[in-house]
């Protein structure tokens, strides 16, 4: 799941305070799931953000609308009819669906209200850990299912460095697993430390965003 | 056996002796003269001394530039690098050039994540991309493809071979503790020719792990020189027993600390005997001397260790 | 519009009659207890009750809305701990209610405005009483800026 979480509040409340009338829109996917922009996390921004506009003396209207997914060109479109009714559209989409709404409707001024941050897996409810980093070359196949990727600080490919700490966790952050330490774990259960013992080669990171901004073509599905 | 890049370190420890290799630290600014300075202070006590690369994230005069002025001092250099600022591109030009400045010695390292340079009144750069390409084993690799192939990463090849006596670290009684050794042969295999240890207070702790090393025929392919830093207190101890992982401290070591009347001295009573301890675990071949910002006890350390004079050897 | 201070507003302290909202949970009151006794006029403030099936049907949304339809205060009134009929609604509550209240400090509308109280059997006078003393916290922050405003 992509997650998301909210701007800080002073700082929408500085994006907004030249504005008199805005639409806070929602996604029902991932930043629903993450709580931050789902049709729950909408009621409550509207209500806050007008508090605190009015607090700071610059009273403000919202419409709130949810649509299913902002990356969605057909759900996109639902907000046509009040675009032309607001001044600007506060997005708590990530950043592909705050996207898509400022290129369908680039005449107003289309601002993101949350953060995105990662990949993540909820792990339970209230914790999501990330899980992957789009880096284009899985190895999940040889790290026992463990991304060091995305869950070491290092991205280590032949890891466990000097940091772990003693408990198991990363000396960067102690409620963080070291994924090193995990995957020696794993593979001595299954009895395959060994294989642990091949060096992996430098990764190339050129399928994902460091050869360049992505771009997937599929001959087979075109129109 | 024929030599890899020639280094003093490397023909001190090919003779047989027990080699001793000492930790320098650039400073946060451009003076040359402070690397100078410690030049001075350090002269003859070591075969080679390390200069960190931005230990901690922190900023510091870069350790190329670090070790060329030690060279022109006449003191050996150990060039540190790590895998956090700079890609396989500007690490393989940043090796021609340490070669091309007559740096032998290097030691590879994966290095501190960016988010510890922002620690006690220093802000760091917390918030700085880091680039982690490669990891400590590649570039152990790397080293050894510009060293005995002539080769880049790439497999493009360079025009003359890079030599290198290459240096790995080594953290043996960090989690999972057995898997470190199986991880130090990764690093042989990968081609590291010396290894300095993470500091050693439990001396029977660590003893067991070279042992271990040992009777996987590790000892003979590689060089362990034994992390010795020198303590100042007994919360310094307890600080690094908690906080730095790998570094295991016993608690007698620390109540001595507490109960000793002047806790440097005592600490340097602690260095002499950890030295001491290890230079008779087979299968060690040396120190490693960390003074972490206080190199001025260094001189009388390695003195009374019985460390001096450093040997002869024909370069 | 100049903006507000928390502790300005058009009306003085003198007359400045806090509204509150009760938010109660049914299990929480007397079977017979006087529910119209907010409806008799208090010179000090003004309560709405209104009845839960478990506080632990109080969402952030609902509390915030509450405030930005202009009321001063809002009092959660909710089952002991591990005596809730759902299991944890009121620790469900709890956690809501201490978000919502950290929401409000982020916005510098004041946490005071919303805390919740736990107990049974409770009479209409006590539900009151309740009121009053969130209205006494409230009271130093001014009116709701909302109440100009509100729809």
């Amino acid at each position: 799941m992509i997650i998301a979480e909210w701007k800080p509040i002073p700082e929408l409340v500085r994006k907004l305070s030249g504005h008199r009338r805005i639409l806070l829109a929602g996604c029902a996917c991932c930043v629903a799931e993450c709580a931050a922009g789902g049709e729950r996390e909408v009621e409550t921004l509207a209500p806050l953000l007008r508090l605190a506009l009015s607090v700071e003396g610059h009273p403000l209207e919202i419409v709130t609308r949810t649509v299913e997914r902002q990356c969605e060109w057909e759900f996109v479109e639902e907000l046509a009819e009040i675009i032309p009714k607001v001044e600007a559209v506060l997005s708590l989409a990530c950043g592909i669906g705050v996207q898509a709404v400022a290129e369908r409707f680039p005449e107003i001024t289309v601002f993101p209200g949350v953060n995105t941050t990662s990949l993540a897996l909820r792990e339970e409810p209230g914790l999501w850990t990330a899980r992957c980093q789009a880096c284009g070359d899985c190895v999940l196949g040889e790290t026992f299912g463990l991304c060091p990727v995305a869950r070491c600080a290092k991205s280590l490919q032949n890891g466990p460095c000097g940091g772990t700490r003693k408990n198991g966790k990363c000396e960067l952050d102690e409620n963080v697993d070291c994924v090193w330490n995990l995957i020696v774990e794993r593979a001595a259960k299954r009895g395959q430390l060994e294989s642990l013992l091949r060096i992996r080669e430098p990764k190339n990171w050129s399928n994902s965003f460091h050869g360049g901004p992505q771009r997937m073509l599929r001959e087979d599905l075109r129109p | 056996m024929k030599l890899r890049a020639g280094s003093r370190l490397e023909r001190v420890l090919a003779a047989g002796h027990f080699a001793v290799t000492v930790e320098v630290g650039p400073p946060q600014g451009p003076d040359a003269e402070v690397i100078r300075r410690k030049a001075e202070l350090l002269r003859g006590l070591a075969d080679a001394y390390n200069v960190t690369d931005n230990q901690t994230a922190v900023v510091r005069m870069s350790s190329i530039a670090g070790a060329r002025l030690l060279l022109e001092a006449g003191l050996e250099p150990v060039m540190q690098m790590t895998c956090r600022d700079r890609n396989r591109i500007a690490l393989q030009s940043d090796l021609l050039g340490a070669s091309a400045l007559g740096i032998k010695n290097c030691l590879c390292l994966s290095g501190d994540h960016q988010k510890a340079s922002a620690s006690g009144k220093l802000k760091g750069h917390p918030g700085a991309k880091n680039v982690y390409d490669v990891d400590s084993i590649q570039l152990l690799a790397i080293l050894k493809g510009l060293r005995d192939q002539a080769v880049q990463s790439s497999g493009d090849p360079i025009e003359q071979p890079s030599p290198f006596f290459i240096g790995a670290a080594w953290t043996p009684l960090a989690t999972p503790e057995a898997f470190r050794t199986l991880r130090l042969a990764k690093k042989i295999e990968a081609g590291a020719d010396f290894i300095q240890t993470q500091a050693v207070f439990d001396v029977p702790r660590f003893a067991a792990a070279v042992a271990k090393a040992r009777a996987m025929g590790l000892c003979d392919r590689v060089a362990i020189l034994a992390g010795i830093i020198v303590p100042r207190s007994a919360r310094m101890l307890r600080y690094l027993n908690e906080r730095v992982p790998g570094v295991e401290v016993p608690e007698d070591l620390i109540r001595r600390m507490e109960a000793a009347p002047q806790p440097a001295t005592e600490g340097k009573r602690i260095a002499k005997e950890t030295i001491k301890a290890v230079r008779v675990i087979p299968g060690i071949r040396g120190v490693h001397l960390q003074a972490i910002e206080n190199e001025a006890v260094l001189p009388e350390i390695i003195h009374s260790a019985d460390l001096l004079p450093r040997p002869e050897v024909k370069m | 519009m100049a903006p507000r201070t928390e502790t300005a507003g058009e009306k003085t302290a003198e007359t400045f009659k806090p509204e509150i909202v009760v938010l109660y949970c049914q299990h929480c009151v007397v079977q017979d207890a006087d529910l119209t006794i907010a409806m008799k006029a208090t010179s000090r403030f003004r309560a709405k009750l209104v009845m839960m099936p478990c506080t632990g049907k109080i969402e952030p949304s609902h509390l915030l809305k509450i405030l930005a339809h202009g009321a001063d205060g809002i009092q959660v009134l909710g089952c002991p701990y591990q005596q809730c009929h759902r299991l944890d609604g009121n620790l469900r509550a709890e956690k809501r209610i201490e978000y919502t209240r950290q929401l409000l400090h982020q916005i510098r509308m004041g946490p005071e405005r919303l805390g919740m109280e736990r107990g049974l059997d409770f009479s209409g006078l006590q539900l009151m009483l309740l009121a009053e003393r969130r209205a006494d916290a409230v009271k130093p922050l001014g009116p709701n800026p909302m109440k100009g405003e509100r729809e």
